[in-house]
């Protein structure tokens, strides 16, 4: 369902995505793993159109995201760290809004507001400016928004930034039912208990290169062959990314 | 490298423009009072009394221009709430606010007042002291109305939050109106144009020599100022002290004021968020029927644009500047009294017809400047929403060109039937520069959106950072040569068809190939002007990384 092949991103001298090559199948959830800067959110962008590769191919559902852009992004839901919206709607507004960007018609579009505001707890916010939503509640609206077009794959920068320990239950709950229904989730993320709750496969990057792909057995197994011993999830990322659990 | 040298040559390009500008508006003021001074009896008291104008001009646009910017900096801007929550005085913080407010409403009459005053030095040949001491009195005459402005604010937001976008706009709306009705009855534009209403030349002296106030800063400015044309020091003393006084003085009483009142006003400007919203049935029927013809996500994308627009605060106080614009331009022609001989009063009527083509083509590109050119960067923070869906960026920003295009449509045809019919000009006349004017609007609305795009910026604290910059000069500059070329390629043609209209007769062979030609070329340049910056700008924004 996404294909990274060759994928490379530079600014300047800067390599910040250095020739990924990744394979992420239907209905899969992958954990994108990696410190800061090392790359993650530069993918990110590039899958979802909002940065161009220098070179290499990202392909969505077979959608070059450079080539056919258009059919690639409707395919897609973008939840991003941040969640920057327009202030100045109500959530219902943001939402229609964003239900007629990818071409629903009033009635599903009205459906999905009336499905997503319950799903996320903001039944009761929808007429309200969201200049007023806390940051919790923008991440959610930011969600919902993302699913409102039912979307075959979902991206997500950091998903949990933000959230309540309700929320971030929910969260879960929900990409493992989208999973289920043939949804590809891809989700970047800092905290490793989420990716070893949620994830069927991870990747790490560092310094803009995929160090280590896999389930997190596999992972903990090239672990134990490398160290010869077994470690946690956290063990691992601080040995392939060039750090002690003392540092 | 390549951004090292734009760096570079943005400064350099600016510095140059702003020469530039002093230069014209030097030259101008300089032929003018040369013209007046030339006027015998009357040329000195003229003199004075534009220099009273000017700075009673100066000191309400200023007291408008503080109240608005000090609602924005005290109680808007994101970095008040990191500066009240650490240990700094609220004076501390009054007098910071004071200062950003001031250079932020002040630095326009400051680049506007120095080629003025160095053009009254000039033509007086001031000594040297005086270019010394009016740039001092200039400084000085600044502070009263930014303490009056800081005062007011501080006054209103604790009347009506400062979040509440309609309770500020009917105050502010109120304001000015009682501002412009005391500009127009303090100066009586319409008797200084008009001497011959006064039975004697007593009766005119008398009136020019009335202050237009004594009560107000702006006259103690012109009074420190003048005598020092001649050197005059003594004379001028008095005056200069009294303004430098009543400027500190506002700024410690607003000190005193923003102990009391600042902090209750911030609060009251969080408690009393307006969030709820109760839907907009008649504005999204009436848009719904415009917009039947468009596709789903341009009708979306539009209605996004104009509900973001009518909540916004920011966007509403410049909107009140725009309305004060629009009553001076048509003020002035409902004042011009030009039917006093009626045979040169026709040629004059429909002179000045045309030439308000490209006056009104200057009002709105100042006014696309402060609305249009900015709607790319408007997009902000959120800009990822429209990058990352399947949105062509095509339909996205002929979108912003459509939703741009019919309000600045509205405003030239009314400014220019309104001024027409004040003037009485012909239905030929009247037809040419309807006509005229629609093109040369559909040119402005597309320049600014496509120069919007090649310079977007899409991180701001303020609106005006946007148009203030780069950019937004360039815009400008290109728009007043684009209105000068189009006005001057149809000046002869216009002139040439006029004439032949009025003589009963019909042009001749080549009178015809030059009308053709004139018209043709204007055609060629205002299709240049719709097309060519929104495909620039297209270019530019697809090649945008965020």
């Amino acid at each position: 369902m996404i294909q990274m092949i060759n994928l490379t991103k530079r600014f300047g001298p800067l390599v910040a995505v250095d020739h990924i090559n990744l394979h992420v199948k239907k209905g899969e959830i992958f954990g994108f793993l990696g410190p800061n800067g090392a790359g993650k959110t530069t993918t990110i962008k590039m899958l979802t159109g909002l940065l161009k590769p220098t070179s290499g191919r990202a392909l969505v559902d077979e959608y070059d995201v450079v080539t056919h852009s258009m059919e690639g992004k409707r395919v897609v839901g973008f939840i991003p760290d941040q969640p920057f919206l327009y202030e100045k709607l109500t959530g219902i507004e943001f939402l229609r809004f964003i239900g007629s960007l990818f071409g629903m018609k009033r009635d599903e579009i009205q459906w999905g507001i009336s499905q997503l505001l319950d799903l996320f707890e903001l039944d009761g916010w929808g007429d309200e400016l969201i200049e007023s939503y806390s940051h919790g509640m923008k991440q959610r609206l930011v969600m919902s928004a993302a699913l409102l077009h039912d979307p075959k794959v979902i991206i997500v920068d950091e998903p949990m930034v933000g959230l309540d320990p309700k929320g971030i239950n929910l969260v879960k709950r929900i990409f493992r039912q989208k999973s289920q229904e043939g949804v590809t989730i891809f989700l970047s993320t800092h905290t490793l208990e989420i990716a070893q709750q949620l994830c069927h496969r991870l990747g790490i990057i560092n310094r803009g290169k995929l160090i280590a792909v896999g389930t997190l057995s596999e992972l903990m197994k090239a672990l134990e062959d490398k160290t010869g011993q077994r470690g946690t999830l956290e063990a691992l990322f601080l040995a392939l990314t060039g750090k002690s659990l003392d540092e | 490298m390549h951004r090292q040298a734009r760096d570079l040559i943005r400064p350099v390009v600016m510095a140059i423009l702003a020469l530039l500008f002093w230069v014209v508006i030097f030259v101008l003021f300089y032929k003018v009072l040369v013209y007046f001074k030339s006027i015998e009896i009357l040329g000195e008291i003229l003199l004075a009394k534009l220099m009273a104008v000017i700075f009673l001009t100066f000191f309400l646009m200023l007291t408008v221009s503080n109240i608005i910017t000090s609602l924005s900096t005290y109680f808007l801007s994101e970095d008040t709430r990191l500066i009240l929550s650490i240990p700094v005085s609220t004076e501390k913080v009054y007098l910071s606010k004071y200062l950003i407010t001031l250079g932020h409403s002040s630095w326009m009459v400051l680049l506007f007042g120095i080629p003025v005053f160095t053009a009254y030095g000039s033509v007086y040949g001031a000594p040297i002291t005086y270019y010394l001491w009016f740039t001092v009195i200039l400084l000085v005459f600044l502070l009263t109305p930014g303490g009056i402005g800081v005062m007011i604010s501080m006054s209103l937001v604790n009347l009506v939050p400062a979040r509440r976008a309609k309770g500020v706009l009917v105050v502010l709306f109120i304001l000015l109106l009682a501002a412009l009705y005391l500009f127009f009855r303090f100066l009586q534009p319409e008797k200084l144009v008009n001497p011959e209403k006064f039975s004697e030349l007593v009766d005119y002296l008398a009136m020019m020599k009335l202050p237009t106030s004594p009560f107000l800063p702006s006259h103690w400015a012109t009074r420190s100022l003048f005598p020092l044309l001649k050197g005059r020091f003594e004379d001028s003393m008095f005056y200069f002290l009294l303004l430098f006084s009543t400027g500190l003085m506002s700024i410690l009483t607003g000190s005193w004021i923003c102990r009391f009142l600042y902090y209750r006003g911030w609060s009251r400007s969080y408690e009393s968020r307006e969030v709820k919203m109760k839907g907009t049935p008649l504005l999204e029927g009436v848009f719904d029927f415009l917009m039947r013809p468009f596709h789903g996500s341009t009708q979306a994308m539009a209605m996004k644009d104009v509900k973001t627009f009518l909540r916004d605060t920011r966007q509403w106080s410049q909107l009140i500047l725009l309305f004060a614009l629009v009553v001076v331009y048509l003020f002035n022609f409902k004042a011009l009294p030009l039917n006093k001989v009626a045979s040169i009063s026709f040629y004059l009527e429909n002179t000045i017809s045309f030439l308000n083509v490209g006056l009104a083509g200057f009002v709105l590109s100042a006014v696309a400047v402060r609305f249009i050119y900015p709607a790319i960067s408007l997009e902000g923070k959120s800009f990822w929403i429209m990058m990352s869906s399947p949105i062509e960026l095509r339909r996205f920003i002929w979108c912003k060109f459509s939703t741009s295009l019919i309000p600045l449509l509205l405003l030239a045809e009314a400014l220019i039937i309104l001024s027409n019919t004040f003037l009485h000009v012909t239905q030929f006349m009247m037809v040419i520069s309807t006509v005229t004017i629609f093109l040369i609007t559909i040119a402005i609305v597309s320049m600014g959106i496509g120069i919007g795009a090649v310079y977007p910026r899409f991180r701001f604290e303020d609106v005006a950072q946007i148009h203030s910059g780069f950019g937004g000069l360039i815009y400008m500059i290109i728009c007043v040569t684009f209105i000068g070329l189009v006005i001057l390629l149809e000046a002869w043609p216009t002139y040439l068809i006029f004439m032949a209209r009025i003589g009963h007769g019909s042009l001749s062979f080549f009178q015809w190939i030059e009308v053709i030609f004139c018209f043709c070329l204007t055609t060629l340049i205002i299709l240049t002007a719709i097309f060519m910056p929104i495909k620039i700008g297209l270019k530019r924004l697809s090649r945008i990384e965020i």
